[in-house]
């Protein structure tokens, strides 16, 4: 390749030059809350400047590396402007007295100190543990039934496949107010019981279980499913040759031979149950009363997420609520960690 | 080489396009489509959960204006009067030339969260609904209206102690005991004489007894059930104990309640054995797991002699056909009040355009917003020259209350924000059985009360 020419230098140049000086005018007019209509435009060919000012930037060395940011630049910024800055702002936030509207005192560790005082807070970590345990066991058993039934031999395969999948695709707040109307009304009459189970704390928590379980177990399924159809003929046949029963095949054979799968779905139940949110919104929104400590908790329903959402939104509370979500976001990020190097060995030992 | 003419080409291209685009819209953008366009992105961003129907007319309504500039922005936080609204701007804008133009929050949706999401995002109204305990979360940033000419034409705007007059009342809400007259007639029971527990629990007793004689299914249409009506009882059935009994200006147990959370014990017992008499005398399916609208339509069709709500759950002459009033929660001898007064309020942004607002506020008071405000959207005029008559079936009771001065006012929304989805929880156990007895619920009101101050 031939060196850079002349004009190519001065184009970019002027290119940069006057990229820069547009980008520059459009965001002193914002900042200035100017009423310039011509402001966006201004933003824009700024921008457009300063990528073609760098895509004809006079370098054989860094041409390469320029064009890969240039490439990576849209997306990058898409993420750190909905990702990076908001986690930052919200860390920020989290030291300060912040009301949504503004911010007038820094408190230092006041919210991370105050939230563990909240009875109401700690009872919703303990009933979001709770939850998880139950679900991670729970959803993987049905599921991994499911699928055990959905690749078997009877009839309408596709049907029961898409019949148990189905649930998934709805979404959790319709979800929610669909089976409140189950249990408030179905279930009553079918049980002859006085009240709805979402009136009793206890009843309420195995409710919101089971609807997560009825939402997600489908979406497990498939992957056990995926799973389960990855194991070699030949070694089920041999089996079978050598007289193996179904249940020897099922623990000796399938559930050996599926175990990566299985490390998967139980960290992807895991992980989604601690976020659990919509269906506990619409079904209880986190009522039901519990008698601790010699305390009356009225949370008895509420799980982490819809804690923090309550916390920041209802009760006002912005800056508690940023506090409780860098906490949930700490414990989201260890249990992904070890998530991720659990399934690495795993993958390494088979 | 090739290669490179293509990326170059492609990038071209890329660039091009995206120049095009932005120049369309800059020379097309006139600051009229520039505006509806915003308006058309808000409303369908803000309405998503408020009633498909008003979503529909949100967007053809925001598709088809033109915001002139100059407009003015009022942020509703009633769903069901949005259209009303709609045609009272249509009235402003042929009358004086000023436009306004009316975003609608509502049904599950806080306009409180929404409007902290329009200010991080600049983008606040001109005017906005705000209930009284928020006051203070915008401080500094409400414009004072004191001095306006309809602040002498009512008793019922909003007065902050920093920011001085800042409400503009738009309407006036009661909520007490509704009551259907019919029934209560055919039973021979006479609801003025409902002022002291004894006679509430005679009149519960001859009611229950000729239930099925007149056709009824129970005395009371109270529903305690927390997840989606919570705010019925945290708030307005809760807020009986904070004023019942009291002159509007009197603010002794929400000042007490203020203080760190604290109840009078005496005062809580007898509102508690009150509840206890509502629970008794409740309809079971409705009292435990009821939803609002079994609860409203239970009683428009005669199927509850009282309903725990206030004038806004009958708003038409039609919906009824029986008369309609209010009869106090007389939990102690001698309370005949019912809570009436405004809710919530419109405010003007301090740093919006506070004198459209402000001319908005005074031709509101007047004659032909009225008629609207009262004829069309149902609701109750705050103001003492109004020469209309509301349509509300309980307006007359209502009246009659205001009238005498038997009224207490809403400081139940002065309560520290949130505390209602506690407390409810609370008349919940109580409805359910789980809490025995007026002694106990004291006791674990009182407990939830403190801890939720102590936060």
């Amino acid at each position: 390749m031939k060196t850079p020419s002349a004009t190519k230098k001065a184009m970019s140049l002027i290119c940069l030059i006057a990229g820069l000086g547009l980008l520059t005018w459009s965001l002193y007019l914002d900042f200035t809350k100017s009423e310039a209509t011509y402001r966006g435009a201004t933003l824009i060919v700024g921008v457009i400047g300063i990528v073609l000012g760098l895509y004809f930037f006079p370098t054989l060395k860094h041409h390469r590396t320029i064009i890969n940011i240039l490439f990576l630049f849209p997306l990058l910024f898409a993420f750190a402007v909905t990702v990076i800055i908001p986690l930052f702002l919200g860390i920020g936030y989290s030291f300060t007295d912040w009301d949504g509207i503004r911010v007038r005192n820094a408190v230092g560790f006041d919210n991370y100190t105050s939230m563990f005082t909240q009875p109401s807070f700690l009872w919703s970590i303990f009933l979001t543990f709770l939850f998880v345990v139950c679900n991670m066991i729970m959803v993987n058993l049905v599921a991994f039934l499911l699928a055990l039934l959905c690749t078997s031999k009877i009839k309408g395969l596709g049907f029961f496949r898409a019949a148990y999948f189905l649930p998934n695709l709805i979404g959790g707040i319709v979800l929610g107010y669909i089976w409140q109307f189950i249990f408030s009304n179905v279930v009553t009459e079918l049980f002859k019981t006085d009240y709805s189970m979402l009136a009793d704390t206890n009843t309420a928590f195995l409710a919101v279980i089971i609807v997560y379980i009825w939402q997600y177990a489908g979406y497990i399924m498939l992957i056990y499913i995926t799973g389960l159809n990855t194991i070699p003929g030949d070694v089920l046949e041999a089996s079978a040759i050598d007289g193996a029963t179904p249940m020897q095949t099922l623990f000796s054979i399938k559930i050996p031979m599926i175990a990566p799968t299985i490390t998967i779905c139980t960290f992807l139940t895991l992980t989604s149950a601690f976020k659990q949110f919509d269906v506990n919104l619409a079904l209880t929104n986190g009522k039901g009363s519990v008698e601790i400590l010699d305390q009356y908790l009225t949370n008895g329903t509420e799980m982490l997420a819809l804690n923090i959402y309550n916390t920041a939104v209802i009760k006002d509370n912005y800056a508690l609520g940023e506090a409780k979500a860098v906490l949930f976001f700490i414990i989201l990020a260890c249990v992904s960690i070890l998530q991720v190097r659990i399934s690495n060995k795993r993958e390494v030992e088979l | 080489m090739k290669k490179k003419v293509l990326s170059v080409l492609l990038a071209g291209t890329m660039a091009l396009s995206m120049v095009a685009c932005g120049g369309s819209t800059s020379t097309t953008e006139t600051p009229a489509a520039d505006a509806s366009e915003e308006t058309a992105a808000e409303t369908t961003e803000e309405t998503t959960e408020a009633a498909e129907a008003t979503e529909e007319a949100d967007a053809t309504e925001a598709a088809d204006t033109a915001v002139a500039e100059g407009a003015i922005r009022l942020l509703n936080g009633k769903p069901e009067i949005n259209d009303q609204l709609k045609e009272l701007a249509e009235l402003y804008k042929s009358e004086t030339g000023n436009e306004v133009v009316i975003e609608t929050i509502g049904g599950d949706t806080s306009a409180g969260d929404e409007l902290k999401k329009m200010k991080q995002a600049d983008n606040m109204p001109d005017i906005f609904v705000i209930e009284a305990n928020q006051a203070d979360t915008w401080d500094g940033l409400l414009a004072d209206l004191s001095g306006e000419e309809w602040t002498d034409k009512t008793g019922f705007e909003l007065v902050n102690d920093t920011m001085g007059t800042i409400g503009f009342p738009y309407t006036v809400e009661a909520t007490a005991l509704g009551y259907n007259a019919d029934i209560l007639k055919a039973a021979g029971v006479d609801p003025s004489t409902l002022t002291s527990p004894a006679a509430w629990q005679e009149a519960c007793e001859t009611l229950d007894a000729k239930k099925d004689e007149l056709g009824f299914t129970a005395v009371f249409g109270w529903c305690a059930e927390p997840t989606n009506l919570g705010w019925s009882s945290g708030t307005h059935v809760f807020g009986q104990y904070l004023d019942a009994g009291l002159k509007a200006d009197d603010t002794t147990y929400i000042d007490l309640l203020n203080d760190g959370g604290q109840i009078d014990e005496a005062r809580m017992k007898s509102f508690a054995e009150f509840i206890g008499m509502m629970n008794k005398y409740s309809d079971p399916a409705l009292l435990v797991d009821g939803t609002y609208d079994n609860q409203v339509a239970g009683f428009k069709e005669g199927k509850y002699v009282f309903i725990t709500q206030g004038n806004w759950c009958v708003t038409s002459p039609d919906d009824v056909n029986f008369e309609c009033g209010f009869a106090p929660y007389a939990f102690e001898d001698g309370i005949n009040t019912i809570i009436a007064g405004p809710p919530s309020y419109w405010v003007a942004y301090s740093e919006g355009n506070v004198d459209a607002a402000k001319a908005f506020f005074n031709w509101c008071a007047g004659d032909s917003a009225q008629d609207i405000l009262v004829n069309k959207a149902g609701l109750v005029s705050p103001f003492d020259d109004c020469q209309y008559e509301a349509v509300n079936p309980f307006y007359k009771s209502m009246k009659s209350y205001i009238d005498a001065g038997n009224y207490s006012g809403w400081h139940t929304m002065l309560k520290k924000d949130g505390l209602q989805n506690e407390t409810c929880q609370v008349f919940a156990d109580y409805a359910k059985g789980s809490i025995a007895d007026a002694d106990e619920f004291v006791s674990k009101i009182s407990k939830v009360i403190k801890g939720y101050y102590a936060e």
